[in-house]
């Protein structure tokens, strides 16, 4: 396995210079550039060539490629035209710490009401609690976050006044009894968002446990459980849960990546200055360095995570082994 | 029944869990929010407690609710104005080109000159400033009272060092040249050699003595005109020292000489300034203004009491309007310095004809559209210079909305009617959902009015000025920003056949001599007029169709006196005061 691990993360910097050299000749082919849109109204010609000249921007595409990985393997992603005064890395670390917190918030809630309630309904197969659940969930799953937010800002902010608008407070605020003990709570900002982030990723989840629980629960061993006459709650956690599992394993590794990417319509409409939005922001202003920085991080991300994610098969399933040639 | 047993079981321990995960919840986030907690309060009879510091709380509750980290205290609300804003491009005056970062720096640094409240030209560092007969050498002799934030005095060494780094090839700490420098600075002799690389110093900038400095421009140009780029952030004066000590990050805690000091700036969440209380001005009322950087809609908060001024959008201006609205004593409206206009590029057919240019400018009817699609929180445009500019002149100048007018026009064109025009095109910026409401209506009455059919073309910012600069666009929805109160920064710019910013094609030997005379002219009566006759005669010509001037819509926290939204970036927090 240890061979095996090495081997592919031997490879990730081809990937990543794979990657990150379509994205940057995508982002050059596009029409625009960062520093006339910095510019804006002062868009003297000869003005703007200086500041190309001065950032790297003139030359081939080629050139311009090369300028900037090799910048970028001595650790200097360059500066944002969006934000400057402040390293691409201090920016985007604050941004990334932020959507980061929530999406690993996110994560958990899905996966804990997620899970029991696909194997819930998977053993309620047949009874009405079954295409309740599901119907439940498919109809949660549809609701675009767009759509989803205004009514709960308008419900819980501006009719009963229990949530912030908008904005990030971090995780926990204090609340103080009396000016003496300090309680730690959750931020009153968090809930708005975790519950638009979770309602659709936590349906999808319970989904994907059920298909695959119901697939489970006509094996054999299932089948010899019960014959053995172990009791239903120890049938459920021991054998059917842990191989329904599998499927959701792989979703994980996806899943996870959002961490890095951030969530876009949340964000902007709640006003969350996380990495999804100031993606948004840099995409349309055609900001190089933050693009390419961003690049360079999610498919790293992506890559590891998806390793992570084969290797934790050979643990959860003991018929896979990871890099042996022949199976089971 | 063991199964069905089991299962019912899961279940009731399932729905348990949540319920009380939502009841946790739920009570803590009640318990988290005073104005929650005041209305429950109230709910069972014990209200009362609001007291006049509402929202906010105590100084030890909203201390601890910053979690305890390094912050700033900004414990007493009394004498603390609240505002929503957001992460400022750069804090570096002679970086910035946008508003939002002019916004804090204005309050931050300042310059020899500055702009009045009343949009007039005010001394700021400089005690006094004079011009030699010619026009040419500009002499300032700076206030002696004039200090950093760190308390060192400003010297003419300070002016001159601040101008030769704003033009520099790169300005010392940053990692590209200033876009506005030349712009502004450029005028001064040496600026252009420097910004080149040519030179390492501005040559027409003379030290005199300690307090003393002269400029020597180009060429002789009208001191209100000279000045008034003086007034804008490039020429700001920032402190050699802490630049040259910590050059990368200076600007996260920079040392200015204006009313307000930055002492906290948390990236995504907040500023906060402080009142300098050696200001050479005066020293500012408000002793500490809160930007909250991060957050949902303005007014939302405004009404939660978070915020001491809110904007308004189209979707609320009903409310605000409404008398019987709590919301309608503390709204105020102010006009702004921006011009929003339809360009027609008049190089390319169809719009190299004017007739047809006419035609289509006389057949909308932009009061109309103000009304119905923007509920009038816009002006129709009366000519190209926006009110409270020197050289505007009350009156409509621009053609009237008037079909029968407008199909002569056609018919006396080039084509003779709308069968024979090419294929028109008019680009916009936009996500290519829809339209913008007035250009829909703009189209329909084209249609209606001349039987033209213009198609809609919506492309990214980005897109839209690469489009722009290179000439591509036939007929396009853009808005001018004024930069300083000054006709030539929109009249000159924009429609002088050399100017590089005339993205038009816009040609007219007439204008151009009228432009080039304004420049010079030093009798700020006989500019004016000079201006005047320009803008009717690009108005006639018809490379724009004038469209709106905005207008800033807020609410104001009847707290707070004092509050104005200038029509472009001023200093003003300085003349605002709060009764709490």
């Amino acid at each position: 396995m240890t061979a095996y691990v090495s081997r592919r993360l031997l490879w990730l910097p081809v990937h990543l210079l794979i990657v990150t050299f379509f994205t940057f000749s995508i982002a050059r082919f596009g029409p625009g550039d960062p520093v006339s849109v910095a510019a804006g109204q002062f868009r003297d010609p000869e003005v703007l060539a200086r500041v190309r000249a001065e950032r790297g921007l003139d030359g081939t595409l080629f050139e311009q490629y090369w300028r900037w990985v090799s910048r970028a393997v001595q650790g200097d992603f360059g500066e944002s035209f969006l934000q400057q005064g402040y390293s691409i890395g201090e920016l985007l670390r604050a941004k990334l710490w932020i959507s980061a917190q929530l999406n690993i918030l996110a994560l958990i809630i899905v996966f804990a009401l997620g899970i029991p309630l696909g194997l819930l309904a998977a053993r309620a197969n047949g009874t009405w609690i079954d295409p309740f659940v599901i119907s439940t969930l498919l109809f949660l799953t549809a609701i675009p976050v767009l759509v989803l937010i205004p009514p709960m800002l308008w419900l819980f902010s501006l009719k009963l006044d229990i949530l912030p608008v908008g904005g990030w407070g971090g995780i926990f605020d204090v609340y103080w009894i009396g000016d003496v003990i300090a309680v730690p709570i959750p931020d009153p900002h968090l809930y708005l968002p975790l519950f638009v982030m979770t309602i659709g990723g936590f349906a999808g989840i319970a989904r994907l446990v059920r298909i695959s629980a119901l697939e489970v629960l006509t094996e054999d061993y299932v089948r010899t459980a019960r014959a053995k006459g172990a009791p239903e709650s120890r049938v459920a956690l021991r054998h059917v849960l842990p191989n329904s599992l599998l499927p959701v394993v792989t979703v994980t590794g996806f899943a996870l990546v959002s961490i890095f990417g951030g969530s876009l319509f949340t964000e902007t409409l709640l006003g969350i200055n996380g990495i999804g939005r100031f993606m948004f922001d840099a995409l349309q202003s055609r900001d190089y360095d933050v693009i390419m920085a961003m690049t360079v991080i999610v498919s790293t991300a992506f890559v590891l995570l998806n390793l992570a994610v084969e290797i934790s098969y050979a643990f959860i399933d003991p018929r896979i082994r990871i890099g042996t040639e022949s199976q089971t | 029944m063991n199964g069905p047993n089991t299962q019912n079981r899961l279940l009731a321990i399932l729905l348990m869990t949540v319920a009380c995960l939502v009841l946790v919840v739920g009570t803590l986030s009640i318990v988290a929010n005073p104005s929650a907690r005041s209305s429950i309060a109230g709910l069972f009879g014990g209200g009362g407690s609001t007291s006049g510091v509402s929202g906010g709380g105590d100084g030890s509750t909203s201390g601890g609710s910053d979690g305890g980290s390094s912050s700033v205290d900004v414990g007493d609300i009394k004498n603390v104005l609240r505002l929503a804003s957001g992460d400022p491009v750069t804090m570096d005056p002679h970086l910035a080109g946008d508003s939002l970062s002019a916004e804090y720096i204005v309050e931050i640094f300042s310059g020899l000159v500055t702009i009045t409240p009343d949009l007039r030209l005010g001394l700021d560092l400089a005690e006094s400033w004079e011009v030699s007969k010619d026009g040419l050498v500009y002499t300032f002799v700076l206030k002696p009272d004039a200090v950093f934030h760190t308390g060192r005095r400003v010297t003419a060494d300070d002016v001159k060092w601040s101008i030769e780094r704003a033009s520099s090839r790169v300005p010392l700490g940053a990692s590209r040249p200033s876009t506005t420098a030349l712009a502004y600075l450029g005028d001064i002799d040496g600026v252009r050699d420097n910004f080149f690389g040519l030179a390492d110093s501005v040559s027409g900038i003379t030290v005199v003595d300690e307090r003393t400095l002269t400029m020597r421009l180009t060429e002789p140009l009208p001191p209100d005109l000279f000045l008034s780029k003086l007034t804008y952030p490039t020429a700001f004066v920032v402190d050699r020292q802490q630049i040259e000590a910590n050059p990368r990050n200076w600007t996260r805690r920079p040392n200015g000489t204006g009313p307000y000091r930055l002492v906290e700036w948390r990236l995504g969440e907040r500023i906060v300034l402080e009142a300098n209380d050696r200001f050479h001005l005066g020293v500012p009322s408000v002793e500490q203004v809160l930007y909250t950087l991060s957050g949902g809609s303005t007014l939302t908060r405004f009404e939660n009491d978070e915020l001491d001024i809110a904007s308004v959008s189209l979707a609320d201006i009903d409310r605000a309007r409404d008398p019987q609205s709590d919301l309608n004593p503390l709204y105020k409206n102010f006009p702004q310095f921006t011009i929003s206009y339809i360009a027609f590029n008049t190089a390319v057919p169809p719009f190299d004809d004017p007739n047809v240019r006419k035609a289509l400018a006389l057949s909308i009817d932009r009061q109309k559209i103000a009304e119905v699609t923007f509920n009038n929180m816009l002006a129709p445009a009366t000519g190209i210079l926006p009110p409270q500019l020197p050289a505007y002149t009350p009156g409509d100048k621009t053609f009237p909305f008037d079909p029968d007018a407008a199909r002569a026009a056609l018919a006396a064109s080039s084509y003779g009617s709308a069968d024979n025009l090419p294929p028109i095109v008019l680009t916009e910026v936009g996500g290519g959902a829809a339209a913008r409401v007035d250009t829909q209506a703009f189209l329909e009455q084209w249609r209606n009015e001349l039987g033209i059919n213009v198609e809609i073309r919506q492309t990214d910012f980005a897109t839209f000025l690469d489009d722009q600069d290179s000439g591509r666009l036939q007929m396009f929805n853009a808005g001018w920003i004024m930069d300083y109160p000054d006709p030539e920064d929109i009249l000159d710019l924009k429609f002088h056949s050399a100017s590089s910013l005339n993205d038009v094609g816009y040609s007219n030997a007439v204008v151009d001599a009228l432009l080039e005379q304004a420049r010079v002219e030093r009798d700020s009566a006989i500019r004016n007029d000079l201006y005047k006759q320009a803008e009717q005669l690009i108005i006639d010509d018809v490379a724009w169709i004038p469209l709106y001037f905005s207008q800033s819509h807020v609410v104001v926290n009847e707290a707070v006196g004092g509050w104005f939204e200038p029509p472009m970036v001023i200093p003003r927090l300085r003349f605002i005061n709060i009764e709490r």
